[in-house]
């Protein structure tokens, strides 16, 4: 059996094996989810070169076609980090969370690597299922609201995806994603067929005018899913852009580009006013969330190679540093069982730690230098420069209203000079630092040197 | 060759079977009082003897039976199908009779009355002929208006079974006027001889009485399958109804009225009107909306099985009105996957079932938390049913989807795809409802009996089929 092919079954088998451990579920699932990051890091030059093809549907003409590129190698690194962390921070101990934790890694897996248009499609709808089940089963009444909003919204968008994908199978009469890449802006209707593609990963992402679900899903969803819609899944929609857009319709990506552009970067100032006048620190976070992924497609619509390689750091960057600022909401939330960002002050004198670890990802998201998301801003800022030098002037306004609604966050959590009510809130375990220390690791690692990722993933040539 | 020999005896082997082991049920029913509870076993053998006759059942070449059954793939595939719906009613079915011992009911009958109207079904799935076709209908449609009302002493029965006896007599009786005009225009009522006939009209009388014939058998038709507006009589009686026999009108009647579609339009009078596409497209748009938009506000189960019905046989409206050559597998596939969807949901329900008024959505609260085994058999069922992937639903969409897109129907695709948002709607609400912690759902009995061992069978297959497409897709497909 292939490296691949391995590689893609183990979460599959692993979710179904978690369903038969009663207690030990967690720690078999971290272990599992364990095998393919180490997989992807020390056979990286195995993975690359295997490839997988079975003939799923004959007479769909569907093929179960898995080539791991440059590309997919990005987007399935970024999985493999995250999912370990978010199976040690679930607080449930039911196996079959672990079970879809486990299956969510497997349908992204295939979505990451395949090739074939009509398993893209399935993929990419079939990931939301995971998600959708740990909403309503262990959120509350207002998480299963979120959870319908979230799964309609999705749906409707995926709609469009298989209403384009029907429209260009009839046209070049094969799913593949290489013959299609040459045929393609050459049908009929081809401009509809790829506005359709476009609206399926706007809403996937979500850019701004289709983000209705994002806050309330984001903010009521438990820890888990909430880590899950934000690092990874919004990463689908623009792993779609990269796959689907650029290597099937490179020119009119390049006709769409100045509309999407100041759309893109409306959306992250967007969010920014949007998590500055909020008062809940869940939905603050949610939002800075969303206005930093509208960055990554700022960075993607700038259609020059330099952005494109700052879009493609910055998912990384975005899964990390989203994941370790839920992380420590949870966190906070757990002690102080509340969202209300003005009712607790001066927190810093009972949790020292959990504010050292909450202010590293805060710092992280501001983009100061020395951090991650530094290197992956400035280097969308340049591309954009070198686009539009208005546009790029309100994006970098981001970098300022980022640091007014994150040191918000920690100034009404953290500092001031009121000692909290009530006593008795204890500070965060080791176990909970330990969790955040990768996170922390990789935060300065390609803040610091940038290049020892950028080179290994192919980024820079 | 005037005469039946023992290979043309065999072919009708099924037939047969179905007689005399509905035959023998009625006998035994009325003599034997002692092998009462005997007769659940019966039932099921002679579908399950009849099932295997058939899998090994020759071709006949004969000219007596072939200019009334037909012997093709399409038939053999159908015969097979009605079997095993009749034997999943019929487990279904021991279930309910465990249940309502209440009631005092004769198992009898209702057994005899199903095995009839699978054998109606049967010769539906065969025809060659609008007579076989007519008898077909009629067998079916008369077994199931009796067993609507077959607890006498619901009220709520009685009026299913009243209205859908009236209206299900409207049905046949347009369907037979429009045979009697057909009949009058071409000389012909054998499906083959129908095409050349119609092309060999030349006068404009004939013409419309032809049109107008095809029109009623469409209408006739159209009823049967429940598409709006001629859907009417589908959710009282679905609701009316005990919850098996639901089950098997939701499956057979539904599966009966497309089999006759594919024996009429898609192979006897392939293309001979483009008019007749255009209607079923027209008919598909309000069909779709109006059944998905009503779903969404029904609260008793049967009545939303009964509209999230319709709007499934308004999807099969695609491919008909496609008429190409992958319509006929699409709809084959889109029923088998629906079947097994509809049968898993019921299967539940049967096993929840309480009451007469049957189960609502209220009383699904908190399923998982008791037995998570049925929410899950009941949650991959409305899966496949709201066509998510990764179930096998999407593929049996995504396969009548494309039949659409390549004779060009790109509006019904688009309607299609967006009705699916609201259709993911209803479907996913349900499922949440199950997986709310308040609820008190109470289980009056273990679940271990023969309508949980249905359960089991079509997940089964659901799941077998959503990882290996490859092995549904090849059932549809002819050797």
């Amino acid at each position: 059996m292939s490296v691949l092919n391995l590689f893609i079954l183990i979460p599959f088998f692993g979710s179904f094996f978690a369903l038969f451990f009663k207690k030990s579920a967690k720690i078999f699932s971290f272990f599992i989810s364990l095998i393919p990051l180490y997989i992807l890091i020390f056979m990286k030059q195995t993975i690359l070169s295997d490839s997988v093809e079975y003939s799923w549907v004959k007479v769909l003409s569907i093929y179960f076609d898995l080539k791991v590129d440059d590309l997919s190698y990005i987007f399935l690194f970024t999985t493999c980090l995250i999912m370990p962390i978010v199976i040690l921070a679930a607080k449930e101990k039911e196996s079959f969370l672990f079970s879809l934790l486990l299956l969510f890694q497997g349908l992204l897996f295939v979505f990451f690597s395949t090739k074939d248009l009509a398993l893209f499609t399935i993929f990419f709808e079939a990931s939301l299922l995971p998600v959708f089940f740990i909403m309503i089963l262990w959120g509350g009444d207002e998480s299963k609201k979120a959870a319908i909003k979230f799964i309609v919204y999705m749906i409707a968008g995926s709609s469009f995806l298989v209403a384009a994908v029907l429209a260009l199978y009839f046209s070049a009469h094969s799913f593949n994603l290489d013959v299609l890449a040459k045929t393609a802006e050459g049908i009929p209707f081809a401009p509809f067929i790829f506005a359709a593609f476009t609206c399926a990963f706007i809403v996937k992402t979500p850019m701004f005018p289709f983000h209705g679900w994002l806050s309330d899903a984001y903010t009521e969803a438990p820890l888990t899913a909430t880590i899950l819609l934000s690092a990874l899944l919004s990463k689908l929609g623009i792993y779609g852009f990269f796959r689907v857009g650029l290597s099937l319709f490179p020119t009119f990506m390049e006709k769409v580009n100045p509309y999407l552009l100041p759309l893109a970067i409306f959306a992250v100032l967007y969010g920014a006013f949007a998590a500055w006048m909020s008062l809940d620190y869940k939905r603050l976070i949610s939002y800075s969330s969303f206005s930093h992924v509208n960055f990554i497609l700022a960075g993607l619509f700038t259609f020059n190679s330099t952005g494109h390689q700052g879009a493609l750091l910055q998912v990384l960057n975005h899964a990390v540093t989203t994941t370790g600022l839920f992380l420590v909401a949870s966190f906070l939330e757990e002690k102080i069982h509340s969202r209300q960002l003005f009712k607790h002050r001066g927190l810093l004198q009972m949790m020292p730690k959990l504010c050292w670890c909450s202010l590293i990802f805060v710092l992280a998201t501001i983009a100061l230098p020395g951090t991650n998301n530094f290197i992956g801003e400035i280097i969308i800022l340049f591309s954009v420069f070198q686009d539009n030098y208005l546009l790029a002037a309100c994006l970098a306004l981001n970098v300022i209203f980022s640091a007014i609604y994150m040191l918000r966050y920690m100034e009404l959590n953290f500092y001031g000079r009121e000692i909290p009510k009530e006593r008795g809130f204890t500070d965060i375990g080791n176990e909970q630092v330990f969790l955040l220390l990768p996170l922390m690791i990789i935060i300065f690692l390609i803040g610091i040197y940038p290049n020892i990722l950028l080179k290994n993933f192919g980024v820079i040539r | 060759m005037n005469y039946l020999n023992s290979a043309d005896l065999l072919f009708l082997s099924p037939w047969i079977i179905l007689l005399f082991g509905a035959l023998l049920i009625l006998l035994t029913d009325c003599f034997f009082e002692s092998c009462k509870n005997q007769l659940y076993g019966l039932t099921l053998l002679t579908f399950i003897l009849a099932f295997f006759f058939k899998i090994y059942a020759p071709h006949t070449e004969n000219i007596l039976l072939t200019n009334w059954i037909k012997s093709d793939f399409v038939s053999h595939f159908f015969t097979l199908f009605f079997l095993l719906i009749g034997f999943l009613s019929a487990c279904l079915a021991s279930t309910f009779f465990k249940k309502f011992e209440a009631e005092k009911l004769d198992q009898g009958e209702y057994y005899f009355l199903l095995i009839a109207a699978v054998f109606g079904l049967v010769l539906i799935g065969s025809s060659a002929d609008f007579l076989p076709l007519f008898l077909g209908l009629e067998t079916l449609s008369i077994s199931l208006y009796v067993l609507c009302g077959y607890v006498k002493r619901w009220n709520i029965s009685k009026e299913a079974a009243i209205k859908y006896f009236l209206l299900g007599s409207f049905g046949t009786a347009f369907f037979l006027y429009g045979v009697a005009l057909i009949y009058g225009a071409t000389g012909t009522l054998n499906f083959d001889a129908l095409l050349p006939a119609f092309q060999a009209i030349t006068g404009k009388p004939e013409k419309t009485l032809f049109f107008a014939g095809i029109s009623l058998v469409t209408l006739g038709l159209l009823f049967k399958a429940a598409i709006v507006p001629f859907h009417t009589w589908a959710p009282d009686v679905y609701e009316g109804s005990t919850t098996p026999v639901t089950a098997f009108m939701a499956t057979g009647t539904k599966i009966g009225a497309f089999a006759a579609f594919i024996r009429i339009f898609l192979e006897g009078l392939l293309h001979f009107s483009p008019l007749w596409n255009l209607a079923m497209a027209l008919l598909f748009v309000p069909a779709v909306i109006y059944a998905n938009l009503v779903a969404i506000r029904q609260i008793n189960l049967r009545r939303f099985f009964a509209y999230s019905g319709i709007s499934h046989s308004a999807f099969l409206l695609i491919p008909l009105a496609a008429s190409t050559k992958s319509s006929i597998s699409s709809i084959l596939l889109y029923l088998l996957v629906y079947v097994m969807a509809t049968f898993l949901a019921f299967a539940v329900l049967t096993i929840l079932d309480k009451e007469k008024r049957g189960l609502y959505l209220e009383d699904l609260k908190g399923l998982y938390f008791k037995s998570p085994l049925l929410a899950g058999f009941f949650t991959l069922s409305v899966l496949t049913l709201a066509g998510l992937p990764p179930t096998v639903g999407f593929l049996a969409k995504f396969y009548i989807f494309k039949a659409g897109w390549e004779s060009g129907l790109y509006f019904l695709v688009i309607v299609g795809l967006l009705t699916a948002i609201f259709s993911a709607f209803y479907y996913l609400r349900i499922m949440s409802k199950m997986f709310t912690k308040k609820g008190d759902i109470l289980f009056t009995s273990s679940y271990l009996n023969s309508s949980f061992f249905v359960a089991v069978i079509c997940a089964v297959l659901l799941i077998f089929s959503s990882i290996l497409p490859n092995f549904l897709f090849n059932a549809i497909y002819q050797k």
